[in-house]
């Protein structure tokens, strides 16, 4: 039996390695593929919280499932615009690596 | 009778309007546009004067479940239109660069969406301020947020601003990951995303507390990016730098204000539990003395404000730490007429010389308007009596005073110190320094009056504080 | 009427920045306010230890902060002092190469502070006067200054920022400390409250702290007092008379004003520290003084060394002592005003402060020569000159002591050694008027010319107020003895 706990370790590693990427990798398009993760993590443990959740009348608690609905939908315009950023700087610079966008120093 | 949510749906309409007339309408000049919004939210700002402030007739069920209407939201929806209205007076200024960038294409390309944008991150703001519940919240802050993606990466062909809106993007975007995590945390412990049912069930000593606190560690991780707060600073000089100008402003005062009212919301119903003063203590020291010391060695105007938006947080924090909304509240207004009225000025000279400090250099010779109008930024940003930004730290001082906070009022103290030194700077290569230039800088009727509007309401507000304080009164 | 005299420099500042003749602007609206406070001492009732010619507009009701001006005879005394040095210093200001009107609007906006602070009641404006000195002083500094003027205008703008806010929070603590339903910013109001002994004694000590140190770093208390000498040789001569004469007294006001009355307890916690602090300022400023090579900054060490004197009044709380403080801070305010004002004209023409440049100058310049004298003698403190009253006044208060009168205290060694500190000020002043005045006139100077009419009206303003005043001190101290007599009378009961 899967309990509530398997899925928040799953969604914390998920999390973690969706952190983890967006940190130490340089290439700018599996940074954006980081932050999705991240974002599906925590649909994850929303999803697995509702259903866990269960009230008086034996339905889950369908609040985070619609909260999910509105992470997907605000995750994609965020994407949306993130890649038409990207394809300008692509344009102007010839690069996707965030190594070597560093003009703006202390 | 107008309902607080109508002027938000008229704000909305107004932007559509506004978008669609840029898109079908080709031939006309795109500074009417910038006109029409500014008087449409002119409008907006005066019915929000005749809507009647009034906590939500049920706050459990249905609409005014995630919606309220209280004295805070109305006052902070003003505080969001007057700061789109300004930010788009000094669009209309910035309008040359923008143009310049686009090369090739038509005169007047982008500048329709450039005037656009600012009334959708209104909207998203005016919602926010009024969100109650965490999908609210969280909705509202991305329309705010991924407006803001568009507007910091707008003049494109420059790679500064390229590079800035990469940072905004991915760190904004870590910071969104954050708090929906945090979100699902606080959900999975008490089933709910009210925060008025939050508070309810976090009272019932039965509740899981610790992670309850760990969603919110993750929530306050996120505001932190929002409101410029060390350890998650780093991307603020970065993005001031690189946006433009205008952008900038915008950014430091309607996202700055907007993420403090979120804090000062989510943070209710965590107050019973003591860690959480504690920790927001740290945070505060950590961002005053860092924003202070690196604002000192700056050389770069539009950098040092940024720095000077990162100190700014730490006296907020200050406010917060002591849960003092109303001195948190006055704050940002004073904030809000003080940075505009700096952001205002840089915008017009910046673009006859430079962003840099020595760019300022003798400017009271080129123009004792503009000169005189930055001396009243800087001095009431320094903190300095008979303008708002000294009421506002008087306020705070309070607060942390009666509450005891010797190490916050301490260091508060110090910082204080090197703020008169960094803001003075400017002051000093405005009057002291000489400038081989001579010629007289243009200002517009328009910015003229603007300008003037910021110098007389900074004064105002420093010295009859209390209709400010009216409105903020629960 | 109040009102009207502190409106006067400031509206007249900003008539100037929106264009208005200089000069005249600022000479007129300087006359203006010195006749109205003649006035005010005219219609002023004697004897009575309340405010007089109150005027209040509420500014917030909720925190019970109103514009409350109104003058007793201690801040009557404050306000003359800073409308002479005012019409003198401006009247001494002549003309200007760059920015003259800014420099005038700078001038009467330090003073209209001055004046301001003085004649508020209210505590939250008390403090905001001031503060509104802290920019001009900057910029009056850094554009017009001289020498070091770049180090010197950034060390007193941080020196006094950071002075004003340690200060503030003093006042926040203090407003804090009293019950509810009587706080309030308005003084009299905390007075009250004060001599039912609503204040706390653990929350005076602290408040006194606070307010000694922030008090004590705007008036140069020994060891905060090293931006003065710096900041004075570098100011314009106006600014220098006006700061080193009028808005460093602020803070000694403010310690006559709150400390005492309001905090006698932490006045007598502290007073040993204060004591060893002063003698700091007396002996220690006082030797470095003499080692001074240059005019300019014997005198700005010379104006913190005499602050030792005024602290020793203040903390004998006697009435004696108080009083000749508040005598002493009159006379002191004048006579450092009338040796900038003399210095600056040198500096004008000659280039230099340089002792041993200088010399012999009393052969050309005469009148500047006995200006000067007049001043030396003044500081000095010989009789005839209400600096010597002051400090008479001082040394008996001091010597008596107001907290124990019985035993042997640290007052009586306090006395004895600042009864050095005389010699010490006799023997560099004289020392400097012998350097500068007296001797072989080099050749270089044999072109200079003495003061012109124009600088021979206000020098002479200044010379005959600090007579006056020395020969009838006791019309002064008749208008500020009755309140300290409430005050201290009503500590000794307690």
């Amino acid at each position: 039996m899967i309990t509530l706990g398997d899925y928040l370790i799953v969604s914390g590693v998920l999390f973690s390695i969706g952190f983890a990427g967006v940190m130490l990798r340089r290439n700018l398009i599996i940074i954006l593929m980081s932050l999705e993760l991240m974002l599906n993590a925590a649909n994850l443990s929303l999803v697995a919280f509702s259903r866990f959740r269960v009230d008086s009348t034996g339905l889950p608690n369908y609040n985070a499932q619609v909260f999910v609905f509105f992470i997907i939908t605000v995750a994609a315009a965020e994407v949306a615009v993130g890649l038409a950023i990207l394809v300008a700087l692509f344009r102007a610079r010839q690069t996707t690596d965030v190594k070597d966008i560093s003009s703006l120093k202390f | 009778m107008i309902t607080a949510p109508e002027l938000e749906i008229t704000v909305l309409v107004l932007g559509m309007v506004i978008l669609m007339v840029e898109a079908f309408a080709t031939n006309i000049d795109k500074r009417v546009l910038a006109f029409a919004a500014i008087t449409g939210l002119a409008i907006v700002l005066l019915a929000t004067f005749f809507v009647t402030p009034g906590a939500s007739p049920s706050p459990t069920t249905g609409f005014w479940s995630f919606y309220t209407a209280d004295r805070l939201s109305i006052f902070f929806k003003q505080f969001a239109l007057v700061t789109t209205i300004f930010v788009l007076i000094m669009m209309t200024d910035y309008a040359p660069v923008v143009r310049s960038s686009f090369p090739g294409s038509t005169s007047q390309a982008g500048l329709g969406e450039f005037f656009a944008l600012p009334i959708f991150t209104c909207v998203g703001l005016m919602y926010l301020v009024s969100a109650i519940d965490f999908v609210f919240i969280f909705v509202s802050l991305e329309l705010v947020t991924i407006s803001f993606y568009v507007l910091v990466s707008f003049t494109r062909r420059n790679p500064i601003t390229l590079e800035a809106g990469i940072k905004y993007l991915v760190l904004s975007a870590l910071s969104t990951a954050f708090l929906v995590y945090g979100i699902a945390w606080i959900f999975g412990v008490t089933g709910q995303t009210n925060l008025q049912r939050i508070t309810e069930v976090l009272a019932n000593p039965g509740t899981d507390r610790g992670a309850a606190l760990l969603g919110m560690v993750f929530i306050l991780v996120a505001l932190g990016f929002k409101i410029a707060a060390v350890p998650f600073q780093i991307w603020v000089p970065d993005v001031y730098q690189g946006a433009p100008t205008p952008v900038t402003a915008y950014l430091s005062v309607g996202s700055k204000a907007a993420g403090f009212v979120v804090l000062l919301r989510v943070l209710q119903p965590f107050l019973a539990l003591p860690q959480m003063q504690r920790l927001i203590v740290l945070i505060a020291l950590l961002t005053l003395i860092y924003g202070n010391l690196a604002a000192l060695p700056q050389a770069n105007l539009k950098r040092l404000l940024a720095y000077s938006s990162i100190a700014h947080a730490g006296y907020l924090l200050i406010g917060v730490a002591c849960f003092d909304g109303r001195a948190v509240s006055f704050y940002l207004a004073a904030y809000l007429l003080m940075t505009l009225l700096s952001f205002a000025v840089l915008i017009i000279v910046a673009q006859q010389t430079g962003e840099q400090i020595s760019d300022f250099d003798g400017l009271a010779k080129r123009s004792p308007f503009l000169a005189f109008a930055m001396l009243i930024g800087m001095v009431s940003l320094a903190g300095v009596p008979f303008t708002a930004g000294f009421l506002g730290k008087f306020f705070i001082f309070y607060a942390a005073l009666k509450q005891h906070q010797i190490a916050l009022v301490v260091v508060g103290v110090i910082t204080v110190g090197c703020g008169f030194y960094y803001y003075l700077k400017v002051v000093r290569a405005m009057y002291w320094q000489s400038t081989a230039k001579i010629d007289k800088i243009p200002v517009t009727g328009l910015s003229r009056l603007a300008i003037s509007a910021l110098i007389i309401a900074t004064i105002w507000l420093g010295i009859f504080p209390q209709p400010v304080l009216d409105a903020l009164q629960r | 009427m109040v009102l009207f005299v502190i409106l006067c420099p400031i509206v007249a500042a900003i008539l100037i920045m929106v264009g208005a003749p200089a000069r005249k602007t600022a000479l007129a609206a300087s006359v203006l306010a010195f006749g109205a406070t003649l006035f005010l001492i005219a219609s002023f009732k004697q004897g009575q230890h309340d405010f007089q010619h109150v005027t209040s507009f509420t500014i917030s009701p909720e925190w019970r902060l109103s514009f409350t001006t109104g003058i007793d005879g201690l801040s009557l005394v404050m306000v003359l002092l800073a409308t002479i040095v005012t019409l003198a210093a401006v009247w001494f200001t002549g003309t200007i190469d760059k920015y003259e009107n800014a420099f005038y609007a700078c001038l009467l906006f330090i003073s209209g502070g001055a004046i301001g602070a003085f004649a508020s009641i209210d505590l939250f404006f008390f403090y905001a006067f001031h503060e509104l000195a802290l920019i001009p002083t900057f910029l009056l500094i850094g554009i017009w200054g001289s020498g070091n003027r770049v180090a010197a205008a950034w060390k007193i703008t941080i020196y006094l920022a950071i002075g004003s806010f340690i200060l503030l929070l003093g006042l926040i603590l203090l407003y804090q400390s009293v019950p509810a339903v009587s706080r309030s910013f308005d003084i009299r109001t905390l007075t009250a409250a004060a001599s039912l002994g609503q204040i706390a004694a653990e929350a005076q000590r602290h408040i006194y702290l606070l307010l000694l140190i922030g008090f004590g770093i705007l008036i140069s208390l020994f060891p905060f007092h090293t931006w003065a000498p710096e900041a004075y040789a570098s100011a314009p001569a106006p600014a220098a008379m006006l700061h080193a004469g009028v808005l460093k007294k602020f803070g000694l006001y403010g310690l006559l004003r709150l400390a005492i009355p309001l905090l006698p307890e932490g006045a007598r916690h502290w007073t040993n520290l204060l004591v060893v602090l002063l003698l700091g300022n007396i002996i220690y400023v006082g030797l470095v003084t003499i080692a001074q090579k240059r005019l300019d900054w014997m005198l700005g060490y010379s104006s913190v060394m005499h602050m030792g004197y005024i602290f020793l009044g203040i903390a004998s709380a006697t009435i004696l002592g108080t009083t000749g403080a508040v005598v002493l801070i009159f006379a002191h305010g004048l006579s450092i005003a009338l040796l900038f004002a003399i210095a600056g004209e040198l500096r004008k023409q000659t280039g230099t402060l340089v002792f041993d440049e200088l010399g012999g100058l009393a052969k050309v310049m005469p009148f500047a020569g006995l200006a000067f004298g007049f001043g030396v003698f003044a500081a000095i403190g010989l009789p005839g000159f209400a600096n010597f009253a002051g400090e008479i006044m001082i040394f008996f208060g001091a010597f008596k002591n107001g907290w124990e009168m019985d035993r042997f205290h640290i007052f009586q060694i306090a006395t004895a050694l600042a009864l050095w500190g005389v010699v010490i000020s006799t023997v560099y002043m004289l020392r400097a008027y012998r350097k500068a005045f007296m001797g072989i006139l080099n050749d270089r100077w044999n072109g200079l010319v003495d003061f012109r009419s124009g600088l021979r009206i206000p020098v002479a303003l200044l010379v005959g107020a600090l007579l006056c005043y020395g020969f009838f001190p006791q019309f002064f101290v008749r208008m500020v003895t009755p309140g300290f007599r409430t005050y201290l009378t009503v500590n000794k009961s307690r």
